[in-house]
C-alpha cells in the first residue's frame, strides 16, 4: 500500500512530466481504437444494407460472380421468365419477385457527367417493380412507368443535383437510352455510396438484359415455417439443372457480399493497424525516455529511499505503478479519442463518397477492452527498463552531490551489440538485392529492414556522438558560443539524443523509403512506356469497366486514327504437348496490338502468332513448362470450344507491362467462342495517322464523351495519370505515417522539456551571467534541430538503403530503375530541422521564464 | 567596459531606501527594510549577518538579480531599478561579475570556455593579455582544457573567479564563495580576491557569513532584520567575530 501511495504522490507530482507521454499513449490507442470502432461501423452498415437487400433465397444463374458483372465485359446471363412460373409453384414458397440488375451501367445526366460514384461503389440500373422494396421508399416523385422514365437514389441525386424531370443516359450492355427522371427514392438502411437507377420492369428487361421476359435473380419468400435451408433445398432439388442455377440463402448471400467489401475493409482496417503499431512503437521510445529521465532526476530521493530500507522489489514496483497509473489514464483517454477519430473519419470517407452514418456507430465492447490493455501493456513494458535501472540506485546516491547525472558514455556492449545488427542487417539488404527469386528477396528484405533498424536504434546514441558533431559543424558553428552550448547539450546524454532521435527516425525512414520505391516505380514505368509502348492512345476506364461496343465503335470511327487496338482478356485451360494442364488468361488482340506494346520475342515472331490458329506464351511459362515454337497447345476456352493453336512466338518475360502475356489473334478466339462469350476489351489502344496526332487526340477526347466511364490518355497524360496514382499512393501513406512522426514530435518535446527542468541550475547561471533570453531560448532550439537533423540522417540514411533495396529486389518485377526523389529527400531535412523548432517552442519559453534566483538559490 | 574613467564616480554601486517585501496582510515578510548603502570603487565590501538577515537579497537587489519593492539602486550612474530584462541581462554581461556559492560552471563546458563565456555571450572578443594575466593569478594555466567534473572544488570556485575578472566587470558579486570549500581552498580563493583588488583594483562585494572570509574585506556591513546595522572597516577575524557575537547577545536580549 505504501508503495502504491508513494506512486500515486510521485505521479500527481510529475503530472506535468507525464503529460506528454500520456498524450503519446493516448494518440496510440485512440488511432487503433478508432481503426476498430470504423472498421465495425462500415461492416455492420454493409451487414444491415445487405440485410434489407437480400431475399430468403435467391436464385441466379451459373457461372456468373459479382465482379465480372460489374465489369460488363460480356453479356450477363439469366433465367427465362418459366423459372419465375416454376420456383413459385414450389413448396414453402410464400412469393417470388424476379430480379432485374445491371451492375455494369454506367448514368450519365445530360452534360455526359458520370453519376456514378468515384470510390470503386457500383452504379446499379435496376426493376422497380419488385412487390416488396423493403429497403427503399419513393422520397419524391412517383415510380417510373415505361421507357422513358426513370427514378433514381437520393444520395446520388443529390451529389450530382439531379432534379425531377432531369434527363439521364444509361449506358448498358445492349446499348445505352436515355429516360426522364420522375422520382427519387431513399434507403432506409445506409447506402455506403452506390448510384442506384430505377426502370420498370420491362424496361429493365428490354433495356438492361437486351431480351423480355428474362430476369437476373429470383428474390424467395418463405413461407412461414420453412426455413431458409429448407427452401433453399427444395428449390435447388425442383429446379435441378446442376451448374445451370446458383441458389443462396439469404445468409449465404450476406455473407458473400460481405466477403466483396470485407476484403476491401479488411485491407483498409489491416493497413490502419498497421500505421497504428508503429506510432505505439514510437511512444515505447517517448516512455522510456520520461522514466529513465524521472529516474534520474530522482536518484537522491530514490537513494534516500533505499537508505531508509526500501528494497529494489519496491523502488522497481513503485515506478512499474506509475507506468501503470500513466497506462491507464492514456488509454483511457485514447478511447475516448477514438471514437472522435472513427466519427472523423466517417465524415472524410463521406467527403470522397462513401457514405456511412454515425446513427450506425458501432462499438463493440472489445474495442475498449483492446485499446486499455494495448496502452497499459505499452507503458509497463517501456517502464520496465528505467524501472530496473532505478532499483539498481545505492543507497549512497542519497549523499552525494545532486547536481545532474554526467555524461554516461555508450557502452562497449551496446556498440558491438549495435554494429553486429547494423551488419546483419546489411547482409539481409545485400542478399535480397542479390535475389533472384522474389519470395527468397522479400524474405532478406524483411529480415534486413527489421535487423537494421534494431541496429540503428541500439547503436544511435553511439553514432549520435559523431553525427551530432558533424551537423553542428556544419550547422551550429554559425550562432557561436550559444551553437557550442546547444551542440554540448545534444551530446552530453548520448543514450536520451539516440533514443529521442530513433523515434523519429523509424517515421522518416518508411518515409524515405516509399519514396524511393515510389519514384522508382513512376521513372520505371515512364521509362517502359518510352521504351516499349508505341501506341499514342491508351483507352480504358478507371473503375475497371470494360469497353462498351459502342464506345470501341466510337473510336474506331475517328478518320485520325491509323488504327484501333482491342485486347480481351480470356480465361482458357492450356494443354500441352506433354499432357499437362495449365489454367491461364489468355490475351485476345488485334494484331495491331504488336504495334502498340512492342514485345520482344526470343524465338518465332509475334506476327505469326497473330496468325490463324496461333498464339504466343512468354519466356518464363515456356522454361518452366518445356514448350518450343512450332509445339501444339490445345486451347480451352471457357464457355467454349477447345482448338488446338500452334506455338509461334515466345516473346521476353522481361517487361513490366503485360507480364507473362500470352497472345493471339481476336479472329482466332472468335472461332471458338460464340458471340454471347466474347469479352469487350478491357483497354483500347489506338495510334494516329502520321501528322495528326493532335487531331485524334481531340477528336478521340469529343467522340468518347458520351462515355464518361473512359479516360483518353495519351502517352504524356498515362505518364502523368502513373504519377499521381503513385502520388496519391504515397500521400496517403505518408499522412498515416503522420501520426507516428508526431508522436516522435512528442519525443523531442517531452526530451527538451525534461531537459530544461533538469538543467534549471545550469539555465540559471547561464542567465545569471548575461545569456539573454532569446539566446536562451536559441540555444533550446538550436539543439532541438540538431537531435531532429540527426533523426532524419538516421531515418533517411536507413530509408534509402531499404527502398534501393526494393527497387533492386523489385526488378525481377518490372522496377528497373532506381529513382531517387532528392526533392523529397530535401523536404524532409528541412522538415525535420522545422520540427525541431517547432518542438522547442513550448520548452524554450518555459526556460525563458525561469526565474534566475530559484536556479542559483543554494538549498 | 571601457567606459571613461573621468565619469566614474567614487561609488561603484548605490541603493537608496531599497524595501524588499513577500507576501501581503498578514503574511507580509519584509526582508530589505529602507536600506541605503553605497559601495566604494576598487574596494572589497564584505555583508555579514546571520540567516534571514537578507544579506543575500540585498546582494541579490544590487545585481539586478532579483527586484525590489521600492526604492532606487544605480550601478555606477545606471539605474538598475526599473530596467526591463533585456537592459538587466545586458548589464549583468557586460558590467557585472559573479561567484556563487556552488554550481558556478557549465558542466558541458570546459575551464577557458567557462572562464570566457560572459565575453562570448556577448560576442566579445577577450583580450588576451588581461586573459592570460587573470589565468596566471588564479594559477589554472594548466588546467584550462579540463571539465568541470575533473576539477577539485577549490579550482572550480578558482574558475570562477576567473570568469568574474576576466571581462573585467565594473563589480563583482559574491555569494558565499568559499562557502563549500574547506579552509586552505578558501584562503586560496579569497586571497586572488583580496589581490585582484589592491592589483587590478577590482570592486568586489561579498555575502559571507564567515568572519575569517569577512577579514580579508576592506569594510564589513552587518545586516540584521533586513536592515544595516553597524559597519567595520579594516577588519581582523577576531574584531568581526566579537561584533557578531554581540549582535547574538544582543539578539537574546531582545
Amino acid at each position: 500500500m505504501t508503495v502504491f501511495k508513494t506512486s500515486m504522490r510521485n505521479f500527481f507530482a510529475h503530472k506535468g512530466r507525464m503529460a506528454l507521454s500520456a498524450i503519446a499513449v493516448m494518440l496510440s490507442v485512440a488511432f487503433v481504437c478508432g481503426t476498430l470502432v470504423f472498421s465495425d461501423t462500415a461492416t455492420s452498415t454493409f451487414d444491415r444494407l445487405f440485410n434489407s437487400t437480400s431475399a430468403d433465397v435467391q436464385v441466379s444463374p451459373a457461372g456468373q460472380n459479382a465482379e465480372e458483372q460489374a465489369e460488363g465485359d460480356k453479356p450477363q446471363r439469366t433465367l427465362p421468365a418459366a423459372d419465375l412460373e416454376k420456383v413459385a409453384g414450389i413448396k414453402g414458397v410464400k412469393s417470388v419477385e424476379g430480379d432485374v440488375v445491371d451492375a455494369s451501367v454506367t448514368v450519365a445526366n445530360s452534360d455526359n457527367d458520370n453519376l456514378g460514384s468515384t470510390t470503386g461503389a457500383p452504379t446499379i440500373a435496376t426493376n422497380w417493380d419488385r412487390a416488396e422494396r423493403k429497403s427503399v421508399a419513393i422520397a419524391s416523385g412517383n415510380a417510373p412507368r415505361g421507357p422513358d422514365q426513370v427514378m433514381i437514389d437520393k444520395d446520388a441525386a443529390d451529389k450530382h443535383d439531379v432534379q425531377l424531370g432531369d434527363t439521364i443516359r444509361t449506358i448498358a450492355g445492349p446499348g445505352s437510352f436515355t429516360a426522364k427522371v420522375v422520382g427519387i427514392a431513399e434507403f432506409k438502411a445506409t447506402n455506403p455510396g452506390a448510384t442506384v437507377v430505377y426502370f420498370d420492369t420491362a424496361t429493365a428487361q428490354a433495356k438492361l438484359l437486351g431480351k423480355p421476359d428474362a430476369y437476373s435473380t429470383l428474390m424467395v419468400t418463405a413461407e412461414p415455417g420453412f426455413t431458409n435451408e429448407l427452401l433453399k433445398k427444395n428449390v435447388a432439388a425442383e429446379l435441378g439443372g446442376a451448374g445451370t442455377y446458383k441458389v443462396l440463402t439469404k445468409a449465404q448471400v450476406i455473407e458473400e457480399g460481405k466477403n466483396d467489401v470485407g476484403g476491401f475493409l479488411d485491407v483498409m482496417k489491416y493497413a490502419m493497424l498497421g500505421f497504428a503499431g508503429i506510432a505505439v512503437l514510437v511512444g515505447i521510445f517517448l516512455i522510456v525516455n520520461t522514466f529513465s529521465m524521472l529516474v534520474a532526476q530522482r536518484t537522491r530521493e530514490i537513494g534516500l529511499l533505499r537508505a531508509l530500507g526500501s528494497s529494489r522489489k519496491q523502488i522497481n514496483r513503485s515506478v512499474l505503478t506509475e507506468a501503470l497509473l500513466l497506462g491507464v489514464t492514456g488509454s483511457v483517454l485514447g478511447v475516448g479519442a477514438g471514437i472522435g477519430i472513427a466519427i472523423g473519419l466517417m465524415k472524410l470517407m463521406s467527403s470522397a463518397g462513401m457514405n456511412l452514418s454515425t446513427a450506425d456507430l458501432t462499438i463493440k465492447t472489445t474495442t475498449p477492452v483492446i485499446g486499455v490493455v494495448l496502452g497499459v501493456v505499452v507503458t509497463v513494458i517501456a517502464a520496465y527498463l528505467p524501472a530496473r535501472r532505478a532499483a539498481k540506485v545505492s543507497p549512497m546516491a542519497a549523499l552525494r552531490d545532486a547536481g545532474t547525472p554526467g555524461d554516461r558514455k555508450a557502452g562497449a556492449v551496446r556498440t558491438v551489440l549495435g554494429l553486429l545488427l547494423i551488419a546483419g542487417g546489411a547482409a539481409g539488404l545485400w542478399q535480397a538485392s542479390q535475389a533472384d527469386k522474389a519470395a527468397d528477396g522479400s524474405m532478406f528484405l524483411a529480415g534486413g529492414v527489421l535487423l537494421s533498424l534494431l541496429g540503428f536504434i541500439v547503436f544511435g546514441p553511439v553514432l549520435a556522438g559523431v553525427v551530432v558533431r558533424i551537423i553542428s559543424a556544419g550547422v551550429l558553428r554559425v550562432f557561436g558560443p550559444v551553437g557550442r552550448m546547444a551542440e554540448r547539450n545534444a551530446l552530453r546524454n548520448p543514450r536520451r539524443t539516440g533514443a529521442t532521435a530513433s523515434a523519429l527516425m523509424i517515421g522518416l525512414a518508411l518515409v524515405a523509403c516509399l519514396s524511393v520505391v515510389g519514384s522508382s516505380m513512376v521513372a520505371s514505368a515512364t521509362d517502359e512506356l518510352d521504351k516499349s509502348v508505341g501506341a499514342d492512345f491508351i483507352v480504358q476506364s478507371n473503375m475497371g469497366k470494360a469497353i462498351h461496343p459502342e464506345a470501341a465503335q466510337a473510336m474506331k470511327d475517328v478518320p485520325q486514327l491509323a488504327h484501333v487496338s482491342e485486347v480481351k482478356i480470356l480465361e482458357a485451360d492450356l494443354k500441352l504437348p506433354s499432357g499437362k494442364k495449365v489454367g491461364t488468361d489468355v490475351n485476345a488482340a488485334s494484331p495491331t496490338y504488336a504495334d502498340d506494346l512492342r514485345v520482344e520475342t526470343v524465338a518465332g515472331s509475334l506476327k505469326a502468332a497473330y496468325g490463324t490458329n496461333a498464339m504466343s506464351v512468354d519466356q518464363n511459362f515456356a522454361k518452366k513448362h518445356g514448350v518450343k515454337v512450332g509445339d501444339s497447345i490445345e486451347v480451352s476456352f471457357k464457355d467454349g470450344r477447345t482448338g488446338t493453336l500452334k506455338l509461334a512466338a515466345i516473346t521476353s518475360s522481361d517487361v513490366a507491362l503485360d507480364k507473362g502475356a500470352k497472345y493471339l489473334s481476336v479472329a482466332t478466339a472468335a472461332r471458338y467462342l460464340p458471340a454471347a462469350e466474347m469479352r469487350t476489351s478491357e483497354m483500347i489502344t489506338a495510334k494516329a495517322k502520321e501528322g495528326q496526332a493532335d487531331a485524334a487526340y481531340a477528336a478521340l477526347k469529343k467522340d468518347l464523351k458520351p462515355y464518361p466511364q473512359y479516360e483518353v490518355r495519351d502517352q504524356a497524360d498515362y505518364k502523368q495519370q502513373l504519377k499521381d496514382q503513385v502520388g496519391q499512393m504515397l500521400n496517403l501513406v505518408n499522412g498515416l505515417l503522420a501520426l507516428a512522426i508526431i508522436v516522435a514530435v512528442l519525443g523531442v518535446v517531452n526530451t527538451l522539456a525534461l531537459s530544461v527542468v533538469e538543467r534549471t541550475r545550469e539555465i540559471g547561471l547561464m542567465r545569471a551571467i548575461g545569456l539573454s533570453r532569446r539566446q536562451l531560448r536559441r540555444m533550446i532550439r538550436l539543439e532541438s534541430v540538431v537531435i531532429a537533423i540527426f533523426g532524419a540522417v538516421l531515418g533517411v540514411g536507413l530509408g534509402m538503403a531499404w527502398g534501393a533495396t526494393a527497387q533492386q529486389l523489385l526488378a525481377l518485377e518490372g522496377l528497373k530503375v532506381l529513382d531517387i526523389p532528392w526533392p523529397t529527400i530535401a523536404w524532409v531535412f528541412a522538415g525535420s530541422a522545422l520540427v525541431g523548432i517547432l518542438a522547442a517552442l513550448f520548452p524554450a519559453f518555459r526556460a525563458g521564464r525561469m526565474n534566475v534566483l530559484n536556479a542559483i538559490a543554494t538549498e | 567596459m571601457t567606459t571613461a574613467v573621468a565619469t566614474r564616480t567614487a561609488v561603484a554601486a548605490q541603493a537608496r531606501q531599497v524595501t524588499k517585501a513577500y507576501g501581503t496582510g498578514e503574511t507580509r515578510v519584509v526582508a530589505l527594510d529602507n536600506v541605503d548603502v553605497d559601495i566604494a570603487r576598487g574596494q572589497f565590501t564584505a555583508i555579514m549577518g546571520p540567516s534571514g538577515s537578507g544579506k543575500s537579497t540585498l546582494m541579490h537587489c544590487l545585481a539586478g538579480l532579483d527586484t525590489v519593492t521600492s526604492g532606487r539602486i544605480w550601478i555606477d550612474e545606471t539605474e538598475v531599478t526599473g530596467l526591463k530584462d533585456k537592459k538587466l541581462t545586458q548589464l549583468r554581461r557586460d558590467r557585472i561579475g559573479f561567484i556563487f556559492q556552488a554550481f558556478n560552471l557549465l558542466p558541458t563546458l570546459n575551464a577557458i570556455e567557462n572562464i570566457t563565456l560572459p565575453m562570448d555571450i556577448a560576442g566579445r572578443k577577450p583580450d588576451k593579455q588581461w586573459l592570460q594575466r587573470v589565468v596566471d593569478t588564479v594559477g589554472l594555466a594548466d588546467r584550462l582544457k579540463h571539465r568541470p567534473s575533473q576539477l577539485s572544488g577549490g579550482q572550480q570556485q578558482r574558475v570562477a573567479v576567473a570568469r568574474a575578472l576576466a571581462a573585467r566587470p565594473e563589480i563583482i558579486f559574491g555569494d558565499e564563495p568559499t562557502g563549500n570549500l574547506d579552509s586552505r581552498a578558501g584562503a586560496e580563493v579569497l586571497g586572488f580576491l583580496r589581490r585582484s583588488v589592491d592589483e587590478l583594483a577590482q570592486t568586489i562585494v561579498m555575502v559571507t557569513h564567515d568572519p575569517v572570509a569577512a577579514s580579508y574585506a576592506d569594510r564589513v556591513l552587518y545586516l540584521a532584520d533586513g536592515r544595516i546595522v553597524d559597519e567595520m572597516r579594516s577588519p581582523t577575524a577576531e574584531q568581526v567575530l566579537d561584533r557578531m557575537k554581540s549582535f547574538d547577545a544582543r539578539g537574546r536580549v531582545a
